[in-house]
Order: C-alpha cells, then sequence, then structure tokens
C-alpha cells in the first residue's frame, strides 16, 4: 500500500490525468468553439453527482443491464455449442461456416431496422440485437480455441482407449475454455456498446429508457452534463460487467493459473 | 485449384448456402410463419437487387447505390487511415517509452471503456458538419483498438533481444526502427483487422444516427420507408465490404511480414 501510494508510475498518471482536465478546463474559460456545448469539467463533475442520486437514473442503468444480460446469456448458451461444433465437425464447419461467415460482418446495427420488423416488441428487437453481437463474438473465440487445441492431447487420449465422446469432454472442452471465457469477455464489452446504440436508434416508441436512450432525450433536450453522465456509466457498466466475466473464467480454468 | 475442385469443400459449401436460403424461402414464402410476415423471401430481395428498374429505387443498375457505397467506404477508410496513423505510433511510444507509458497510458484507459457509439451525440454537437461527427466516430472505435494492440504487441517482444541490441552497439534509434517495429508488428496487423471490423459497426450506427448518404443511412432510410428489400441488400452489401476490408488488411500483413510466413 505504502510502495503504491509513493511510486512515480501512480502520480505520473495522476499528473496525466490532472492535465488533461486542467487544459480542458482552460478551454473553457477560453470558449473555444468546438467546447462550446461541452461543460466545464467543475460543471460537469456536479452534475454528475446529482444525476447520480435521481432514481431515474439507476433505473435507466438496470433496464439496460437486464437487456444486455438476456441477450448475452442467449447469445453465450447458442454460442459455445455453435462454435465448438465448428471446431470437432470438419462436415459441420464445412456446411455451414461460410454462411455464418457471410452474416458475421454485418455490423449488429444492420440489423436493427429488420429485428423491428421481426420482432413485434422494442424490447426483444434490442436483446436479439445484443445477442448477434455476443453470438458472433463468442463463436469465433471458441473456434479459435478448439483449433489451437493441442493435437498431441487428442492423440494421446485417443491411444489410451477414450471414446469420441471422452475426447470432447475431458479434451477439447477443458483446452476450449480460457477462449470461451476470453470470448464471452470480449462479447460482454460488445454488448453494453451495442445496447447504447440499439436503444438510440430505436428508442422511438420503446417503453422502458434504457441508458442509450436516456441520452438520446438527453441530446435530443440539449442536457449534455446529462449526455456525458450516460457515456462515462455505460463505459463503466461495460468494463465492471466485462471484470466480473474475467473473474469467473478465471476461477473455472484456476488450473491454470501460475501462482 | 483442381484438388479444391474435387473436394467435397465446395459442394458442402453450395449446401450451406442452399440450406440458409431454404429455410429463409420456406419461413417466408412458403410457410409464411407469423414472425417473418414482413421479412420477403430471398428471391424478392435478389430481383429488386439486380432489377434495372427497382421498385424502391435501388439495385446494382442505380448510381445512387454505389454513392451510398462511395459515402461509407470513404468515412470507414478515413477514419481508419487517421487511427493508423495516430494509434500506430503513440501504441509503440506508449510500449517503448516506460515514461511515457506512465504519464498518458492511464488517460488513454480511462477513455477507452466509453463506447464509440456513446460518442454519437457529443459528436454532433462539438463537430461541425455532417461528415465529422461521423468519420469522429467511427475513427474511436478503431484508435482504441489500434493503440491497445500495438502495445500489447511492444510489450510482447522478447527481452533478450534488447539485451543483444544494445551489446551489438544499436542506438536507441537504430533498436526503434529494428527490433521495436518489426516485433510489434504481427500484433499491430490483429489490431488493425480488429479495428477494421470495428469501424464498419461504428460506421453504421453513426450514419443511421448522424448521417447523410452512405450504406447506414441507406438501410435506415429504407426501413422507415417500409422498403424491406432494399434493407436486406444494405445489410448484405456491408458484410460483404466489411469482410473484404479485413481480408485486405490480413493480405497485406502477410504481405509486409513475409519473414513469418512458412
Amino acid at each position: 500500500m505504502f510502495r503504491v501510494v509513493f511510486s512515480t508510475a501512480l502520480w505520473r498518471g495522476v499528473g496525466g490525468i490532472a492535465l488533461f482536465v486542467a487544459l480542458w478546463e482552460a478551454a473553457s474559460l477560453l470558449k473555444l468553439p468546438f467546447l462550446r456545448f461541452v461543460p466545464a469539467p467543475h460543471l460537469l463533475f456536479a452534475s454528475v453527482l446529482e444525476t447520480i442520486q435521481t432514481p431515474a437514473y439507476w433505473t435507466a442503468v438496470y433496464i439496460s443491464a437486464k437487456r444486455v444480460m438476456i441477450g448475452y446469456l442467449i447469445g453465450v448458451a447458442l454460442g459455445v455449442p455453435i462454435g465448438l461444433a465448428f471446431g470437432v465437425s470438419r462436415a459441420f464447419k464445412n456446411v455451414f461456416f461460410p454462411v455464418f461467415e457471410t452474416l458475421r460482418p454485418i455490423p449488429p446495427l444492420a440489423w436493427v431496422p429488420l429485428s423491428i420488423l421481426l420482432w413485434p416488441t422494442m424490447e426483444q428487437t434490442v436483446i436479439s440485437i445484443i445477442f448477434l453481437g455476443s453470438f458472433f463474438t463468442v463463436v469465433i473465440n471458441v473456434l479459435g480455441g478448439v483449433e489451437t487445441v493441442d493435437l498431441r492431447y487428442v492423440r494421446a487420449a485417443l491411444s489410451m482407449g477414450a471414446t469420441r465422446w471422452q475426447v470432447f469432454w475431458r479434451v477439447v472442452v477443458p483446452a476450449t475454455s480460457p477462449s470461451i471465457f476470453t470470448g464471452m469477455a470480449i462479447a460482454m464489452g460488445l454488448t453494453w456498446e451495442i445496447v447504447v446504440a440499439a436503444e438510440m436508434v430505436s428508442s422511438i416508441g420503446s417503453g422502458q429508457t434504457g441508458l442509450g436512450a436516456m441520452m438520446w432525450q438527453a441530446y435530443v433536450g440539449g442536457v449534455i452534463p446529462l449526455i456525458i453522465t450516460a457515456m462515462v456509466s455505460i463505459g463503466l457498466a461495460g468494463l465492471l460487467f466485462s471484470a466480473l466475466i474475467w473473474q469467473i473464467g478465471g476461477f473455472a480454468t484456476r488450473w491454470r493459473r501460475l501462482v | 485449384m483442381l484438388r479444391w475442385v474435387r473436394s467435397p469443400r465446395p459442394y458442402q459449401l453450395l449446401l450451406g448456402f442452399a440450406i440458409f436460403l431454404a429455410i429463409w424461402h420456406l419461413a417466408t414464402a412458403v410457410l409464411e410463419v407469423p414472425i417473418f410476415r414482413k421479412i420477403p423471401p430471398p428471391a424478392v430481395v435478389l430481383r429488386e437487387w439486380f432489377n434495372p428498374e427497382p421498385f424502391f429505387g435501388v439495385s446494382v443498375y442505380t448510381s445512387l447505390y454505389y454513392s451510398h457505397i462511395a459515402y461509407s467506404v470513404y468515412r470507414a477508410y478515413t477514419a481508419f487511415a487517421l487511427a493508423v496513423l495516430l494509434g500506430v505510433p503513440l501504441g509503440i511510444l506508449i510500449g517503448w517509452d516506460r515514461t511515457f507509458h506512465e504519464y498518458t497510458f492511464p488517460l488513454v484507459e480511462t477513455f477507452r471503456p466509453i463506447p464509440p457509439l456513446s460518442w454519437v451525440p457529443l459528436a454532433i454537437l462539438m463537430l461541425p458538419g455532417t461528415e465529422p461527427p461521423v468519420i469522429f466516430v467511427t475513427f474511436i472505435a478503431a484508435f482504441f483498438a489500434t493503440v491497445l494492440n500495438t502495445l500489447l504487441g511492444v510489450q510482447s517482444i522478447d527481452r533478450s533481444y534488447f539485451r543483444a541490441a544494445q551489446c551489438l552497439g544499436f542506438t536507441r534509434r537504430d533498436t526503434l526502427f529494428h527490433v521495436v517495429i518489426p516485433g510489434a508488428m504481427p500484433h499491430v496487423f490483429i489490431g488493425l483487422q480488429i479495428a477494421m471490423g470495428l469501424s464498419w459497426v461504428a460506421l453504421v450506427a453513426g450514419e443511421m444516427i448522424a448521417g447523410k448518404r452512405g450504406l447506414g443511412y441507406m438501410i435506415y432510410d429504407a426501413y422507415s420507408m417500409v422498403q424491406i428489400p432494399t434493407i436486406i441488400m444494405g445489410m448484405l452489401t456491408l458484410g460483404f465490404l466489411g469482410f473484404f476490408s479485413s481480408a485486405m488488411v490480413r493480405y497485406l500483413g502477410g504481405k509486409l511480414m513475409a519473414w513469418r510466413s512458412y
């Protein structure tokens, strides 16, 4: 603790951020034209403190988090088995992987209009977009993981009389699990990004206001501090949720720990 | 090539697409599954796409289609080029110089978690015109992926290379050009591929919300006018462009790092 407080790295880091805030404050004082809508840091800070004490803010966080979790869990639940299937079955991969690779580069947001037409409610639309974002990321990472499994392990297991089923559960799945969790963590970061945009694009008529819709309303109403509060909240939420997945992954694959 | 034709792979590939199109056709045209009732069958989309006189005004025969594509490509590549020009040197500096790392990296890490797409409203307010906000949002998406992967690349270089370079009397400048930059290259190109993918994602969001023209705008416009075949056309075009762009980065990386191929 003592060493952390007195390390130059920490103070230099704080210095870098402080310098940035100071420049921002100075730029506001000078009234630089591109900052004409952006409040000075001290005003912004006060308004952030005010916003996070309102229940509306926490409702928005909760609604976005709920959507993220549902879409993400469906994405993982389908993405992991399909990624594993691509990795272990050559026929399955040769048949369906090209289709998958044709759909994967379509940005999640480009699915929004079609999803609105497909699903009866806005809630389902947003969730399906989040699902798509996490699904493709998880599948690609799981597949990458299966392909890097050391073939010698598979051969060793087979030569000791393991069945294909045993090879799958005892060799392929454990060896792939680090990649599964990496994919899950990356997907989690991505879903928070997508939820904002999906909520912004489809905010009209959506009954419940998530962080993205809150941000869009703040934009329409010209409440800049609220926009920035929403931005920072989404960033923090993504960071926390991904950290949670990394933690779970670290615990689930704890044989990989060095110490 | 001949071997590929004789192997089962091309037929399996065709089978995969055939199954996909068959399910789509069955769900929309034959069975008329309720939730797909607004989605046109594949034949309708294809007919619109390759129609010399398109019903909804956009097809491969109209200049409007190409102008949307040109706008999207211009924005995505401008933002990507800016991200590479700024992100790679910054990543190398942060990875290579410890003092610079300590001063700037915490600041980078403060901004990195903020999703690029959530910059849209602020970008519209801060930047003039319609082009700069879209390009800025796309740039943000590509920039952080580039910086972070470049930094990882520098950090992954074997420490003994630096010692060897010092023993051989390399100056700092020599070390930079002969150890740091080539050593970081593989990670840089992984980063660039990710950045290219992310820039298309952000571009579409930016165009939908703030753009005039571009494929994201085309999709959103087609949505508001209920021109569903045009929506699907736009999606598939975006998919193709995204795939092509990433393949190009991968190809370029392979060319530039010929020493790694074996």
